[in-house]
């Protein structure tokens, strides 16, 4: 019984870091209409902006979170005007250039970093802290606490503030959002900046849980990719319990099948959620319709 | 006033010179013997000859992808796949069977279009992106599960096939040997997709990289046509992947997997070259591959990846600037300078 | 089989998560004739032309082409069966030439090459374009696109053709082109269902002409005898005329 609170546990922490990965990607989907390849790596970058905060300024990781979002905020807002803007209606050069962002990215990193893994200080990773009477990980729990404040927050936003509602009518129907007086472009603009600032909160809560490589961004876009199908595209708590969803199959997965599976695994999960539920638990647009409806 | 009698007569008249068959397929192989000059000049120099077999196999890979990619809008990460399975098969066949790879390429082919068929299926009801990162998430999960089989695929350490020169066993001595290997493979390819190019099944997939409810409008059957194009664009990147294993004879799953090496590169030489047209992958493969070789010997080694970043840079430029690629621009350009001349 | 309705539309249904798009419509077309449909914007004429052609499928109701039923149909297969139909926003197929948007049509019934290309020429010199055959559809303009559309449809060889607001933008003399391209096509025997907002169009056209507004027939009978119906005025001018 105890084996199987800790794989439930680890998998809810695990789906926590899928999530927090995701809800900005979902949401860029959801409004730009844009599947950004090179989301992973901006919370690849994040993690090493943070690394250096920590380790060159000797900030706290978890403070150089409020330098790391802004920033990565202004490096998603330089992103979106200077390669994805020009091909708002062209997709298949979208999947090219954010392609290309992703391999230009990655192997910079790598160039700079000339292959050596880096990694935070032990100090924080070790924490374990006591949930009835299990021993949890604290850096996890940390980004567990964080996303569900932060879905929480961004629900909030969207519902309740004139900029997130003119989110949400840009990802209902661009065309009416666009009668209706609301700034289409501007939206775009924040929203990708949005999403980018929280790969940036991505970054800087998960660097002192993973070992750096430029690799690591490879990983993030597929999982998210997986926690979009199952959540529904634009759907903040559908990001929110995909991510639960997907970390719980890849803990469970993990011990039951075995680790080294873990891609085979995420992908007979999004087969079989496309082919059972194409809409995802809570989108209004499924995946399979991207294209279907052409927005202007 | 109806002109249809005139009209007729008039369109007979240029049906016979809008190209008949042998014209279209005499016109391309003058095309692919240009395509043949380069080999021709540097057959003797091991270094040339070993980019071009590189060269010419890659175009027929980017012109198998291009059917799928590029004629039909279905943009494939998982192309790498098929590739794979193509290596693997006539490796093991060539191995475990003695089987002549001239014919272990077929079977090969044949698993590759199963497997393609099996997973375009479910994943076919994805449109643009979200059907490229599905395709990419099954190239990550095959990569995984080449690992993992060791007895099928030698896992990690790969399949090591021993050189033992002979034709039957497809593996040579002489380089420029493989060279024109691979450009009687890329020759086959161009053709048979130039005439792809011009039949039912050709027009069927442009209409549904265009628009699938206009194409359902003039009966074409999507989902159909998506497999069918995906089957034969699997199956002739399967023979390729059969061809490289007896070429280069060390398998392993970063080799055969890694989606810059592999997969994205069908894609983005088809878009260098010209996405949707027939020569372009061709063209776009004759020019990435000396250059690609270039840059890894000569940034390669002071900076790690430094020859990606340059290709990640290739790939940004050329979506945002060179949509059309080398052979759609060139194109366009004969198109209106006639069109201005007409008018 | 005489007596059996060309096409038949029974009770047809359609909600969307609540809203009621189209609202138990029937209605019938007799081979060789041009039946027009209006209605004031949103009416459900469009949904209703979706149904018919398969993009959507019915939430209740039946539809039956030529006597057999082909409400659960994809629309490619009703294509084959005979029915074409242009969109309301035209679509040409942009990467390919004119003559190769339509040979996507005539690829139905000509398997190869040659077949199709003839047809497609046909067709073209049918529709007036011949002239453009080379050139790529993104270039046509508005009423070259509109007749276009008809000319993939025509090429399929079909025996209903469905029109979606095929004037709309088309100035004069581009009407009368194609109207009188209608009414030669109906004169070879092609049965026609148009939605037009253009009356003067639907008076010259049409024998008989259905009203939707919000999703319910609400008259049916020849041109003048709707267009001088209190109802169907009342649902264009709507309540403010009261």
């Amino acid at each position: 019984m105890e084996t199987f609170l800790n794989i439930l546990i680890s998998g809810i922490l695990l789906g926590g870091i899928y999530s927090l990965v995701s809800i900005g990607l979902n949401l860029i989907f959801g409004v730009v209409r844009i599947i950004n390849f090179a989301q992973g790596e901006f919370v690849m970058l994040a993690m090493y902006a943070t690394y250096f905060c920590t380790t060159y300024l000797g900030i706290n990781p978890y403070l150089a979170l409020f330098v790391v979002a802004p920033l990565m905020f202004v490096f998603g807002l330089a992103v979106q005007r200077t390669v994805l803007q020009p091909l708002q209606n062209e997709p298949m050069m979208q999947i090219f250039a954010t392609f290309g962002l992703l391999i230009l990215f990655e192997n910079s990193m790598l160039a700079l970093t000339r292959g050596e893994a880096r990694s935070l200080s032990g100090s924080y990773s070790s924490v374990l802290i006591d949930v009835f009477g299990l021993k949890v990980s604290g850096v996890r729990l940390v980004v567990f606490i964080v996303v569900s404040g932060i879905a929480l927050a961004l629900m909030l936003f969207l519902q309740r503030t004139m900029p997130g509602k003119a989110i949400r009518a840009v990802i209902q129907d661009r065309q009416a959002a666009r009668l209706m007086g609301v700034n289409v472009e501007r939206t775009y603009l924040l929203t990708f900046g949005l999403g980018s600032a929280l790969a940036g909160v991505a970054g800087a809560l998960l660097a002192p849980i993973y070992t750096l490589s430029p690799y690591i961004g490879g990983n993030f876009i597929l999982a998210a990719f997986a926690v979009v199908v199952l959540g529904g595209l634009g759907s903040v708590p559908g990001a929110y319990l995909g991510g639960l969803i997907v970390g719980l199959i890849e803990s469970f997965s993990g011990y039951y099948v075995d680790p080294a599976l873990k891609q085979a695994i995420w992908f007979i999960v999004f087969v079989a959620a496309l082919i059972i539920r194409p809409s995802g638990l809570m989108g209004q647009v499924g995946a399979e319709e991207v294209g279907l409806r052409e927005q202007t | 006033m109806t002109t249809s009698t005139l009209a007729l007569a008039g369109t007979t008249a240029a049906r016979s010179q809008s190209m008949s068959l042998a014209t279209l397929v005499g016109r391309y192989a003058g095309l692919l013997l240009l395509a043949c000059v380069p080999l021709g000049l540097t057959w003797n120099d091991p270094y040339w000859a070993n980019i071009l077999a590189y060269a010419y196999l890659f175009a027929a890979l980017a012109c198998a992808w291009n059917i799928i990619g590029g004629f039909g809008g279905q943009f494939s990460l998982g192309h790498g796949v098929f590739f794979a399975i193509g290596a693997y098969s006539v490796a093991r066949l060539y191995l475990d069977l003695g089987m002549t790879p001239w014919l272990a390429v077929f079977p090969a082919a044949a698993l590759a279009t199963l497997v393609a068929l099996l997973i375009s299926w479910p994943t076919f009801r994805l449109r643009g992106p979200f059907f490229a990162i599905a395709t990419m998430a099954i190239n990550e999960a095959c990569f995984a599960l080449a690992n993992y089989t060791d007895h099928l695929t030698g896992g990690p350490r790969g399949i090591l096939i021993p050189f033992r020169a002979g034709f039957w066993n497809m593996i040579f001595v002489e380089r420029w040997k493989y060279a024109l290997l691979t450009f009687g493979f890329m020759s086959i390819v161009v053709l048979i997709t130039a005439v792809l190019r011009r039949s039912r099944l050709g027009h069927y997939l442009l209409a549904v990289r265009e628009d699938e409810d206009s194409a359902r409008s003039a009966g074409v059957d999507v989902l159909r046509v998506k497999l069918l194009g995906m089957a034969l664009s699997a199956a002739l990147t399967g023979i390729g992947g059969g061809i490289f294993a007896m070429y280069v004879r060390v398998l392993d799953p970063p080799t055969l997997f890694a989606l810059p090496d592999i997969g994205v590169k069908f894609a983005l030489i088809s878009l260098i070259g010209g996405i949707g047209t027939i020569m372009g992958p061709v063209v776009g493969a004759l020019l990435i591959v000396p250059v690609e070789n270039f840059l890894r010997g000569t940034l390669g080694g002071a900076i790690p990846g430094g020859h990606l970043i340059v290709l990640g840079i290739i790939l940004v430029c050329a979506a945002l600037f060179l949509k059309r690629g080398i052979v759609g621009e060139f194109t366009g350009a004969v198109r209106r300078i006639r069109n201005r001349k007409r008018s | 089989m005489t007596g059996t309705p060309f096409l038949s539309v029974e009770n047809a249904v359609r909600r969307f998560k609540g809203l009621i798009a189209v609202d138990t419509v029937s209605f019938e077309i007799e081979r060789g004739e041009i039946l027009s449909m209006i209605g004031p914007n949103g009416a459900g004429k469009t949904t209703m032309f979706n149904l018919i052609t398969g993009q959507l499928s019915l939430s209740d109701g039946a539809i039956a082409f030529r006597g057999e039923q082909i409400s659960n149909l994809p629309p490619h297969v009703r294509a084959q069966r005979g029915m074409g139909r242009t969109f309301q926003i035209a679509k040409p197929l942009i990467g390919l030439t004119t003559r190769e948007n339509v040979m996507v049509g005539a690829f139905l019934r000509h398997h190869r090459f040659a077949g199709a290309y003839d047809c497609a020429s046909e067709v073209l010199a049918e529709v007036g374009l011949e002239a453009r055959a080379e050139i790529p559809a993104g270039e046509l303009t508005l009423s070259e696109r509109r007749r276009l559309e008809i000319a993939r449809a025509l090429a399929l060889s079909p025996e209903l053709i469905l029109l979606d607001e095929v004037m709309a933008g088309l100035n004069a003399t581009e009407v009368t082109e194609v109207i009188d391209l209608i009414q030669r096509l109906n004169g070879q025997g092609m049965t026609f269902l148009v939605i037009e907002h253009n009356l003067k169009v639907v008076r010259a056209v049409s024998r008989r002409v259905i009203v939707l507004d919000h999703g319910v027939k609400i008259a049916e009978g020849t041109a003048s005898e709707v267009l001088s119906d209190p109802t169907v005025v009342k649902a264009y001018l709507g309540k403010r005329a009261q």
